[in-house]
């Protein structure tokens, strides 16, 4: 794969923190306020194609025109439509961090009709099934981060629904 | 005979200090709504809308890798064509006309945003010098602009009254502008007198913190024709590098825009700058500058625009009015400045100025700069014949 | 008077995880002059640089502005784009472009990119809303994982396939000197063997983080056809960008959405009177990120059916010796310095127009290639070249 270097090079070591402020934007920002304040999460609906724009936004991407203040509460419930877990903690190349989060991650699809990425509380990948009903588990401190500010989703007691 | 590129509408949003109300992409979104609904276009293949998007801004001052992330639903990218440009935005517009006289595509959006007020302006423009030697002498653009401005004042004789008068004209000219930031009723005096930022660069001699953004449309001339009553048409354009390192830079000549506005004129057909050019719209970080860039683009002799600023011909009124809105040091974000500036010359030509108009304006020059003291430069001519 | 252009210089660096023996600026350095001694040309020659690189990775504001000596910038025109994994091919777009138009008759496109200097922790989250991370809080391994259930439910799909990715393109690897990961592996169990990150996806199944830059020179027809012996026609050129997936970053659990690779290929084959890609088109450079890209990309681009992606690797049609190479040099799975890699796939491809691949040269004369690109939230370009036009 390549010798190692032979020679000493000399390198230049920088840490310069970079502080920004950014603004959430009105949209964005009832998101964080809902999910911070209430332990709600909302989204506005396009009023054109009706599909919920998400996150918030003001111009919906697809139909390309201002998406317009229809907002939704999203349902806290749903079911898993996709999950796995992980085997061995490594090098996440990427996040160029060892990732070494127990929970399982899943695709979940609210019943409000949102598609979220989101972990799952159980562990034991024996207990996961495709279709089980799960809900949403917030943070006991939200830090206004919207979906960041669910823990997980806790597997509940109803009726499986057919994926 | 090939077809020209017409700017057929453009928008800027008024310059603020901290526009915490909204979020990149709807800041721009303000300019780009404006010019969507004045020419009526949406988006769509070649022929049926404008069929693609330049975007311009920085990650580093957005504070966000791939920032065209945070725009892109506002300019029509969804299965669409887009591109991102990370120069002065004037670039953007230079990138757009390739676009089109190509031959590939007729109409095209160009959008450009920074929000200056989320970022710390020194600690961004820091990471711009190089890592090795320079960037550990903790410089930032302001410094090196001191650096610049001491070089050039030495060299030319160029003076700190000069250098006021430039402020003075601008933030006085900015009164006419809606769309300016901050215009004051200043004298040299107050100039003079206000705290110095890093010698000889005073506050008053220097730009406010400032978000904005502007957008415009270019289209091929016959479309162009059909989409407004005024195309403005873009005669030349061009954009030139220079070294890096500004020990190895004359900083008091600025190569690089001496070649860039050579190769503009050429194209523009400008044999006599300042006699065929009616109004300019000049980026000036710093006061000085404005006189540097004069000199750059050949409005005079080298070292000689101390001088032509004395005479008064560049305020209103004067043969060639500079900065007619106001220019940078009245308040206009970098990365935004240059697509500003030719959008200002777009209304100069259209008769649309209002107060800052210059009476019977045909051609006009913006200016757009990126970097250390000017490294990246870029001149554009536009008419309306 | 619009321009035909074609690629007159190719030049890259030899990719390595670490270069510490360069700094960024020196890397290109190597690449732009490696680019000039194949077009025989000096930097004096090039009318415009483009550049392209993801600078946050490295922290640096304005990088084209420090290497504007190194790259030939000096009194020349020229900037830089960015556009997440896609900047290298906007770099070449927008460079064919200026030439094109004729605003200049020569461009220099480089592209970057030295990950042994940058935090890429900060880099890629940071391409998330700065406040808002819509799947950052599974991490980008889960991401691929979510995508490869997808498509195997989807098409049948099994890991072995994977795995028969990441073998051809290790073969292409330890057959060409630039790639960067040359691990020889010996066959399919081995990978196989190999443990899992997060189900079903391995280490083997992602591309490396590289140290490295290419150049390309491009030149309008008159210049080209008097410098060049092999020029290489840039036909075509297509960007098709897209909001982000409904229900994850790479995988489409709905079944709903548009891949951007989908309608940017349609278009471009419709342009260029391409019916059968696979016969009208003789090989392709694609960007995969992953392994399991590859074979949902094989479909994507109408280089097969749906769902029959993982059929191509299993018959070997997209091997060297294939029906229908892909990634004859190893691909995006064995060296990705994101700035450079698809301006690699470009080079590559010509390299192969110009039969100039040495012993990754493909057994099937080309006379048409296609190079693409992936960036941003599934954003596709796509740049068509022909050894005449």
């Amino acid at each position: 794969m390549g010798k190692e270097p032979t020679q000493e090079y000399i390198q230049v070591q920088i840490n310069t923190p970079r502080p920004y402020r950014w603004s959430t934007g009105k949209y964005l920002g009832k998101l964080y306020k809902e999910a911070k304040g209430h332990k709600k999460l909302v989204t506005n609906r396009c009023t054109k194609c009706k599909e919920l724009v998400y996150p918030p936004q003001m111009v919906c991407g697809r139909c390309k025109v201002e998406a317009g203040q229809d907002w939704v509460e999203m349902s806290d419930k749903g079911t898993v439509v996709q999950y796995t877990y992980l085997i061995f903690p490594r090098w996440d190349p990427h996040l160029g961090e060892y990732y070494a989060s127990p929970y399982p991650s899943a695709t979940i699809l609210l019943d409000s009709g949102l598609y979220l990425r989101s972990r799952l509380e159980e562990k034991d990948t024996q207990k996961l099934k495709r279709g089980m009903r799960v809900q949403a588990v917030w943070k006991e401190e939200g830090r206004g981060r919207g979906q960041d500010d669910i823990e997980y989703f806790r597997i509940i007691e109803e009726p499986e629904v057919d994926k | 005979m090939a077809e020209r590129v017409g700017i057929v509408a453009v928008a800027q949003t008024k310059y603020h200090p901290n526009r915490a109300d909204v979020n990149e992409g709807e800041l721009v979104y303000e300019a780009i709504k404006q010019v969507l609904d004045e020419t009526g276009l949406g988006y769509g293949d070649r022929g049926k809308g404008i069929d693609a998007s330049i975007d311009c801004s920085q990650d580093m001052w957005d504070g966000r890798t791939i920032s065209n992330l945070g725009v892109m639903s506002y300019v029509g990218a969804h299965l669409a064509d887009e591109d991102k440009v990370c120069e002065d935005s004037i670039n953007a517009l230079y990138c757009a006309m390739a676009r089109i006289l190509s031959g590939h595509h007729d109409i095209v959006l160009v959008a450009t945003h920074c929000k200056e007020s989320q970022a710390n302006k020194s600690i961004v423009e820091n990471a711009a010098f190089d890592p090795i030697f320079l960037r550990l002498l903790g410089l930032d653009f302001l410094a090196a602009a001191a650096m610049q401005s001491t070089r050039y004042m030495h060299k030319y004789g160029i003076t700190v009254e000069q250098c006021a008068k430039v402020a003075v004209k601008n933030r006085g000219n900015a009164k006419n502008n809606p769309f300016a930031q901050e215009p004051l009723d200043i004298t040299i005096e107050d100039v003079l007198r206000s705290a110095t930022l890093a010698s000889p660069i005073r506050l008053l001699d220097s730009k406010p913190i400032s978000d904005g953004a502007c957008a415009m449309i270019l289209a091929r001339e016959s479309q162009a024709k059909k989409l407004t009553k005024k195309p403005i048409w873009i005669m030349g354009a061009s954009n030139c590098y220079e070294t890096h390192y500004p020990g190895y830079r004359e900083l008091a000549d600025c190569d690089a825009l001496v070649k860039a506005a050579k190769k503009a004129y050429s194209m523009a057909g400008i044999t006599d700058p300042f006699k065929q050019i009616n109004v300019a719209e000049i980026s000036e970080e710093y006061s000085y500058q404005e006189m540097l860039w004069m000199e750059g683009l050949g409005l005079c002799q080298r070292g000689d625009a101390g001088k032509l600023i004395d005479t008064g011909v560049t305020k209103m009124g004067g043969q060639l009015p500079v900065n007619p809105c106001g220019g940078m040091l009245s308040g206009k974000p970098t990365v935004v400045a240059g697509m500003a500036n030719v959008a200002e010359a777009v209304l100069q030509l259209r008769g649309e100025a209002g107060e800052r108009q210059v009476p019977k304006a045909k051609v006009a020059l913006a200016h757009g700069v990126t970097g250390i003291c000017g490294q990246h430069q870029a001149v554009m001519i536009l008419g309306h014949n | 008077m619009a321009n035909r252009v074609a690629i007159v210089g190719i030049g890259q660096t030899f990719h390595k995880s670490k270069r510490p023996d360069v700094n960024q600026a020196e890397m290109a350095n190597e690449a732009v002059r490696a680019a000039l001694t194949d077009a025989q040309l000096e930097a004096k020659d090039i009318e415009a640089v483009v550049s392209a690189n993801m600078e946050p990775f490295e922290g640096i504001y304005l990088p084209d502005h420090w290497m504007a000596s190194e790259m030939a910038a000096c009194g020349k025109s020229g900037f830089k784009v960015a556009t997440g994994g896609t900047s290298g091919a906007s770099g070449v777009i927008e460079g064919f472009h200026l030439v094109a138009s004729g605003l200049v008759s020569t461009s220099l496109v480089v592209g970057f990119q030295k990950h042994d200097t940058s935090d890429t922790q900060a880099g890629m989250s940071a391409c998330m809303t700065p406040v808002f991370g819509a799947g950052a809080s599974t991490g980008a391994i889960s991401e691929f994982a979510n995508q490869a259930l997808v498509y195997m439910e989807k098409s049948g799909a099994k890991e072995e396939h994977a795995a028969m990715v990441r073998l051809k393109a290790d073969r292409g690897a330890c057959r060409n000197p630039y790639a960067q990961l040359k691990l020889g592996l010996k066959g399919v169990e081995e990978i196989l063997a190999s443990g899992h990150l997060e189900w079903p996806i391995r280490i083997l199944d992602f591309c490396p983080q590289s140290c490295g830059a290419c150049a390309l020179i491009l030149a309008s027809e008159d210049i080209a056809r008097k410098i060049s012996r092999k020029p290489v026609w840039i036909a075509d050129t297509i960007t098709v960008h897209q909001e982000p997936f409904r229900a994850g970053s790479f995988g489409d659990p709905t079944g709903r959405e548009t891949y951007s690779q989908d309608v940017a290929s349609r278009k471009l084959y419709k342009r260029n009177g391409i019916t059968n890609p696979r016969k009208d088109i003789d090989i392709a450079e694609i960007y995969e990120p992953s392994t399991w890209e590859e074979l949902m990309h094989y479909e994507h681009y109408h280089f097969c059916d749906e769902n029959e992606g993982w059929k191509l690797i299993e018959k070997g049609m997209t091997e060297i010796g294939g029906e229908f190479p892909v990634n004859p040099s190893g691909g995006v799975l064995s060296t990705n310095p994101i700035g450079a890699t698809p301006v690699i796939r470009v080079a590559e491809a010509a390299l192969q127009i110009r039969g100039d691949a040495g012993e990754h040269q493909v057994t099937r004369d080309v006379k048409t290639a296609v190079a693409t690109a992936l960036g941003g939230c599934n954003w596709t370009t796509m740049i068509l070249l022909r050894r005449s036009i």
